[in-house]
């Protein structure tokens, strides 16, 4: 424990060359670290740390090495959208690094390249299960963050079509179906990430019932406000967001007005998919009858300009397909494809050899890995047999250990 | 040569088997089969020993048996004349030190000689290569010669494409026929027929599972009627019915819709209106209101496209791979300007 507190009180202040002595021995006393702060070895750290907090400036020389992205950023950037078990690393380890891969640099570059009066371009990142796909889009998203975009962040779209407790019948359109408790939490998450956009962006005139009509001109957060408020017509607001961020992206060009849009969709498979809702007369609901998918599908489309569109597939959450299955067009589906091309596919491979070092370093800094038996070269090939360096796999083996 | 002397109780019991050069004799005993060789050299002795201990007169007189025939076996023999036709193991006349049975505890299989098992099994000594031989030489004067113009694979297969199999079965049991015989199968390459690409298409569709994609060939089982001669009309019909109708165009073939394709066309396909949409948004402002037909084909000739229909076209049909996604995504960032 003293250990602990030590460290947490130093971290702030020292270099980060004192971590090496965590990995040296676990249990050393520190004060005895403290007097030798030029001798610690800074080639052990700098291999898999950087000190580049900035995701604009990451660059083939970072790659495998993690950055860590400030606390107030994770709050503001992601209270949703960061898988599970990451943000349960990122509790434990009292904060959030992601290691710089060749995607996520991939996808910065084209989005620092592109000219943005066009449409927007598609990304598709694909790889095999627990690759770390999701992980590569918040790495871009946080990117897209620190440049001043709007981010349109759907974390997982595969919630959004099965497991729905309520499914009202919409109120605007006959044939469609609500989801209030996802449309208005989604809101909520939402207006967390974009607090700076929500006075600047002005609204058309919108009718919600008899009584209540949204007037032009107001700003956004009045909308977004009233979608969490009323449960009943969220999902229409959902639909409104998408529909004025859309027309408005790239629109004004004035410094006032301007600002770009990212639209971040994880497992996007599920939009073209089939889900497991259920109508009252028991029959199956297809997804374009949900009203946030048929308007998220809306905004898939590149008819509008200014933004980018990057989206992840998943397997994982996916109904009714294979385990096996990564490719897009396995996920997508015929129905998919076509509206998703043309996109560009960015492919996320397991970790090569040098991120798996990465990796274990790292593991081996926070004191993750207990057993002594890992800390050796048979436990390091080991720990490569066995997740076959699928990110993923290491973190859950390694979670044992 | 002495016959063996056999007491007339016992000959229902007994088998007399005469070789030429030996002479074996099966003798029961209380019900139960045994076999003695008799040894020819001792016949008188044994004769008298016969005699002397068979006091209730079972045999008057028994050979001894020779010595085995193997023992003046030469190694270059003629095989043949030791089994011209299929005839049941003889231990004495085989000259291999075969064992087969059952190692009963802490034992070994038992040896040839009395062995019930090796007499039981059917063999194939009469079919050495040389007894073939000789029955291909016996059998020539009957054949006529293999053409000399068809002298290798490839001209048989181009001169007679079609090949017609059927089984024949021997057997000797209460009857001699098999009702398997009657199944004849055909095959073809659709290569080898004069089809035009709907003609192909159509067979193929006609066809369905007779159609092997791999080695291009239609293969034609026909076992219903109850002749194999029947059952051959009956193939070359089908095949020359599948001929003609897939040559036919139907009224209702017109509509044959996207998912009835057998390939992916890029024409027409929302692939390439996609493409066309995003190429004219990305225009600059001015110039969209300009659409016809003259655009249109001047975008579509443009390399970039041409690359991204071949891309489009390689995914679709030869499946997804690594590889075809890459060459995709090539293509994607040629055709958008990254």
């Amino acid at each position: 424990m003293n250990l602990h507190k030590l460290a947490s009180r130093l971290r702030p202040t020292v270099t980060q060359k004192f971590r090496h002595f965590h990995i040296q021995g676990s249990g050393q006393q520190l004060e005895a670290v403290v007097g030798e702060t030029s001798s610690a070895e800074p080639s052990l750290l700098s291999v898999f740390r950087t000190s580049e907090q900035d995701p604009a400036c990451h660059s083939e020389r970072h790659t495998g090495q993690y950055y860590t992205i400030p606390p107030a950023h994770i709050q503001k950037l992601f209270p949703h959208g960061l898988p599970p078990r990451f943000q349960l690393q990122v509790k434990t380890f009292n904060e959030g690094c992601v290691m710089v891969r060749p995607p996520a640099l991939e996808l910065i570059s084209y989005l620092k390249r592109v000219d943005y009066s066009k449409p927007p371009l598609r990304y598709i990142l694909y790889g095999d299960t627990g690759s770390g796909k999701t992980l590569s889009l918040c790495h871009a998203l946080h990117y897209c963050y620190t440049q001043g975009w709007l981010i349109l962040h759907i974390p997982d779209a595969h919630l959004w079509v099965k497991n729905c407790k309520e499914l009202l019948p919409s109120s605007s359109r006959p044939s469609r179906f609500d989801q209030p408790i996802q449309a208005s939490q989604w809101l909520k998450n939402f207006k967390i990430t974009n607090e700076r956009f929500l006075s600047k962006v002005q609204l058309d005139r919108y009718v919600w019932t008899k009584r209540e009509s949204t007037e032009e001109g107001r700003p956004l957060g009045e909308l977004v406000d009233q979608g969490v408020n009323r449960m009943k017509s969220s999902s229409d607001v959902v639909g409104a967001v998408l529909r004025e961020l859309r027309l408005q992206a790239g629109g004004a060009t004035d410094g006032e007005g301007a600002f770009k849009l990212a639209v971040a969709v994880d497992g996007v498979n599920a939009l073209w998919g089939k889900t497991t809702l259920k109508k009252e007369d028991k029959t199956m609901c297809e997804p374009e009858e949900l009203t946030l998918i048929h308007n998220l599908r809306k905004m898939m489309k590149n008819d509008w300009s200014g933004g980018a569109i990057l989206t992840a597939l998943s397997q994982t959450g996916s109904l009714f397909k294979p385990r096996s299955a990564y490719l897009p067009n396995e996920l997508l589906g015929e129905e998919g494809f076509d509206n998703m091309e043309p996109f560009v596919p960015v492919s996320v491979p397991n970790y090569s050899e040098k991120e798996f070092e990465s990796c274990y370093l790292y593991y081996l800094d926070r004191n993750w890995l207990q057993h002594p038996h890992s800390r050796s070269e048979e436990g390091k090939k080991e720990l490569i047999f066995l997740s076959n360096k699928n990110p993923s796999i290491l973190e859950r083996l390694c979670a044992f250990l | 040569m002495a016959a063996p002397i056999t007491h007339p109780a016992l000959s229902s019991f007994c088998k007399i088997n005469c070789n030429i050069n030996g002479i074996y004799s099966l003798i029961s005993l209380n019900r139960r089969i045994s076999i003695s060789s008799v040894v020819l050299s001792s016949v008188v002795a044994t004769e008298r020993e016969a005699t002397g201990r068979g006091g209730r007169g079972q045999w008057r007189s028994r050979r001894q048996a020779g010595e085995p025939r193997t023992e003046r076996m030469a190694e270059d023999q003629d095989w043949t004349a030791v089994y011209p036709t299929a005839a049941s193991f003889k231990p004495s006349a085989v000259p291999l030190p075969v064992r087969m049975g059952y190692p009963v505890k802490r034992g070994v299989p038992p040896a040839k000689k009395g062995n019930l098992e090796l007499i039981k099994i059917p063999n194939f000594l009469h079919l050495t290569p040389v007894a073939i031989k000789k029955h291909c030489e016996a059998l020539k004067p009957f054949c006529t010669k293999w053409p000399s113009a068809l002298d290798s694979d490839e001209k048989c297969m181009e001169h007679f494409p079609i090949q017609v199999q059927s089984k024949e079965f021997v057997s000797a049991g209460l009857s001699l026929r098999n009702p398997d015989a009657r199944i004849v199968t055909l095959k073809v390459k659709l290569s080898s027929l004069n089809l035009d690409d709907h003609a192909r298409k159509k067979m193929i569709k006609l066809s369905d599972e007779r159609y092997c994609k791999d080695t291009d060939t239609l293969t034609i089982t026909t076992d219903s009627c109850p002749l194999r001669q029947q059952n051959y009309d009956y193939a070359m019909y089908l095949l020359t019915v599948l001929y003609h109708e897939s040559w036919k165009t139907e009224a209702w073939e017109q509509e044959k819709t996207r998912a009835d394709m057998e390939e992916y066309e890029w024409e027409d396909s929302p692939s390439q209106k996609n493409v066309l949409e995003t190429l004219l948004r990305m225009r600059p402002l001015g110039a969209k209101d300009e659409v016809e037909e003259g655009t249109r084909e001047e975008l579509l000739g443009q390399p970039a496209v041409q690359e991204y229909r071949d891309a489009m076209v390689g995914l679709k049909n030869e499946g997804e791979t690594e590889e075809n996604l890459r060459k995709y995504k090539e293509a994607v960032k040629k055709l958008l300007n990254i």
